[in-house]
């Protein structure tokens, strides 16, 4: 989905956001792919190395089986990243706001509008190169207490803490 | 602070006794390297005198800045919170509304007690540290301070002499019950296991390794004077371990009576207060709305002597002081008539005992034994690849035993939601259930596995506020696919109309 197909609408109008599930734009999912790409390769380049040096894996010295490790993990990575951010897509609706997560292992995570206790709209230098952000919703819950979604599109992710902000201020303490 | 209103109460200032306790509280943090600087510093001829009055003038120090603290620290009672002054130059000023303070705690150790004072700490929801920590007033100004806490945040209107005589007891516990929850208790066996760990910490290795030796080879040479047969050996052993689990249980007995002595639940205009202690007298207390979920528990032991335990979480921040000073036990053991009884006073709405549990089904056992059934082959294998020996399979053994487990668990697999309560109930050698208000749920989750899209099931976690990992998860697990999609839609209409309480 392109920013551009998203109706301009102004943000306090209650209905400016779609209420059927949003997939992610499709720029984020290099971001996606980097960040899970580099965090599999240090720990694939370990392996190879760790498998090399206990002679699992017979040719080749550390350093090259190293080398092949982080490439594989770099590769792995990548496709992970794009994988997972494709499965990511959220919805708000008139009952909260709600994530879906995973392929093999699927999760639909809904924080009501009545539970939120504050948000964090975070940009980092690429993001806002791309023009997205990051949303966090927290909740008073435990294992739920932070509801993470990256890579959401800039003004999506405004509309969304305005909302839900919005909605925050009639709400009483939550415990 | 505001000298322009006319009839602001005066600041107050703790106890004059108040430094003494700052300071015993600092030299608690500073002991061991005072100790090491007295032990290792003394003997050593290099710089004696500067060793020897090093420590001496950390002491003095410290009762400078204990003194320090007492005479910056203020507090004032205003008409909807507290205000507290502190600090000399680095000064703070905290604002403290009634109605966002959690709950209250009133700690008294023996020392406090001798000189008739109390610890106040006063708490809000989450956070590392309490919001304010009096250390110490004298009694009558705590106990004053704890009236005045719960009834501002309550009802402003209510006048705090007449509110006080309102107490009813709900729960206390007599000393043989206290000895019950002992015998029930691991606590003995948790303090022992601390110490041999702390002992093999400070004490140095080869005093522990030649004590072991030397006592192992006395006890050995002792057997071997006796003479006894392979069958009178084993019957030896087996009474060394009773005897050691009998003195284990003694020392949980021991220990649960110094907590839990006296032991009292009270109620007062939705307040709960509980009271207990043997030498340390602690007394903390939470708002009925304040409970965040509740816990039923019945280990084997509880069920061999008729009794349960119920707890409670609380969004008090729990970090602090080793979470030992929150209100977590309404009922640290009573019997299963007494729990349902506080459960039914306490959550008039939730019809308790319930009847209507919807079950697993029984053939569904098989998914509780899968994580069991894949582990313990992967650990026999990792086993024998190292030892190459034949001992390595003996955690096969435990299969039949976990996969026997895993169908009486099954059985007792429940779940039970309705427009009040959501409940689920599991384990079968020690059993739980586990409840919230569907007001106190936060977020809702479903989740799939592969196993579970194969099998067209789904599970359905539930958060509350204050969990903690050691209590069985408020999680609905198996449940067929159209079923959990429903309660998933279901809750999440309802949280969405109600608003928290």
């Amino acid at each position: 989905m392109h920013p551009e197909e998203i109706a301009p609408t102004p943000a306090p109008a209650p209905a400016s956001l779609p209420s059927d599930w949003q997939l992610l734009p499709l720029r984020g999912a290099k971001l996606a792919a980097l960040g899970s790409a580099t965090g599999m390769a240090i720990p694939f380049a370990l392996a190879f190395a760790a498998l090399s040096r206990i002679r699992v894996l017979e040719f080749g010295n550390l350093f090259v089986m190293a080398l092949i490790g982080a490439l594989l993990g770099l590769g792995i990575g990548a496709w992970l990243g794009f994988m997972r951010h494709r499965r990511v897509s959220w919805k708000l609706d008139a009952e909260g706001f709600a994530v879906r997560r995973g392929n093999w292992w699927r999760t639909e995570t809904r924080v009501p509008v009545s539970r939120v206790q504050h948000l964090d709209l975070k940009r980092g230098p690429l993001e806002r190169g791309l023009s997205l952000a990051t949303l966090v919703v927290h909740t008073a819950g435990t294992s739920m207490a932070a509801v993470t979604v990256s890579g959401l599109d800039g003004a999506d992710a405004e509309r969304l803490r305005d909302r839900l902000g919005h909605q925050l201020e009639q709400a009483d303490d939550a415990l | 602070m505001d000298p322009a209103v006319p009839d602001a109460p005066p600041e107050r200032r703790l106890h004059p006794w108040s430094w003494l306790f700052v300071l015993l509280q600092q030299l608690r943090q500073f002991i061991v390297p005072l100790v090491a600087l007295l032990v290792f510093g003394g003997s050593s001829d290099r710089g004696g005198m500067w060793m020897t009055f090093g420590p001496l003038l950390a002491v003095g120090v410290l009762v400078l800045l204990s003194l320090l603290q007492y005479f910056t620290y203020r507090y004032r009672v205003g008409r909807d919170g507290l205000t507290i002054r502190e600090g000399w130059l680095h000064r703070s000023l905290r604002e403290i509304p009634f109605s966002r303070i959690h709950n209250v705690v009133l700690h008294q150790s023996l020392l406090h007690r001798m000189f008739g004072v109390a610890e106040v700490r006063l708490e809000s929801a989450g956070g590392q540290k309490p919001e304010a920590q009096m250390r110490v007033l004298d009694m009558e100004h705590a106990l004053a301070l704890e009236n005045l806490v719960r009834h501002r945040g309550q009802t402003p209107e209510a006048a705090p002499e007449l509110a006080q005589a309102q107490a009813d007891e709900l729960f206390s516990l007599p000393t043989a019950e206290v000895i019950r929850l002992g015998l029930v208790s691991n606590r003995g066996m948790i303090v022992m296991a601390a110490a041999v760990g702390l002992a093999s910490q400070l004490v140095p290795d080869r005093l522990i390794a030649n004590m072991v030796e030397q006592s192992g080879r006395q006890a050995y040479g002792y057997a071997s004077g006796l003479h006894l047969g392979w069958l009178s050996g084993a019957a030896a052993g087996v009474t060394l371990l009773l005897i050691a689990l009998l003195l284990l249980r003694g020392l949980s007995v021991l220990l649960a009576l110094v907590k839990y002595h006296g032991f009292r639940l009270s109620e007062e205009e939705r307040r709960l207060t509980v009271q207990r202690g043997l030498f340390s007298k602690l007394r903390t207390s939470v708002t009925r709305r304040r409970i965040q979920a509740w816990t039923l528990q019945e280990s084997f032991l509880h069920r061999v002597l008729k009794r349960r335990s119920l707890g409670i979480d609380t969004a008090v921040s729990q970090q602090a002081q080793g979470d030992d000073r929150a209100l977590k036990e309404l009922a640290p053991i009573a019997t299963p008539q007494q729990c349902e009884a506080l459960i039914q006073h306490l959550l008039p709405h939730a019809h308790w005992p319930r009847e209507s549990w919807i079950g697993l089904p029984v053939r569904a056992w098989w998914r509780l034994f899968l994580p069991t059934a894949l582990f313990m082959p992967l650990l026999a294998g990792v086993l024998l690849l190292y030892s190459g020996e034949a001992w390595a399979l003996l955690p096969l053994l435990w299969l039949p035993w976990a996969a026997y487990s895993a169908r009486q668990q099954a059985r007792r697999h429940g779940y039970s939601v309705d427009d009040q309560l959501v409940a689920v109930r599991g384990g079968w050698w020690s059993r739980y259930w586990r409840f919230a208000e569907l007001d106190k749920l936060q977020a809702l989750r479903l989740a799939r596995s592969p196993l579970d899209r194969r099998l067209g099931t789904a599970s359905l976690h539930l958060d509350t506020a204050g969990a903690n990992g050691l209590l069985p998860p408020l999680q609905i697990r198996f449940l067929p696919l159209a079923d959990a999609e429903l309660l998933y839609r279901q809750l999440a209409a309802a949280l969405a109309r109600r608003r928290l309480r």
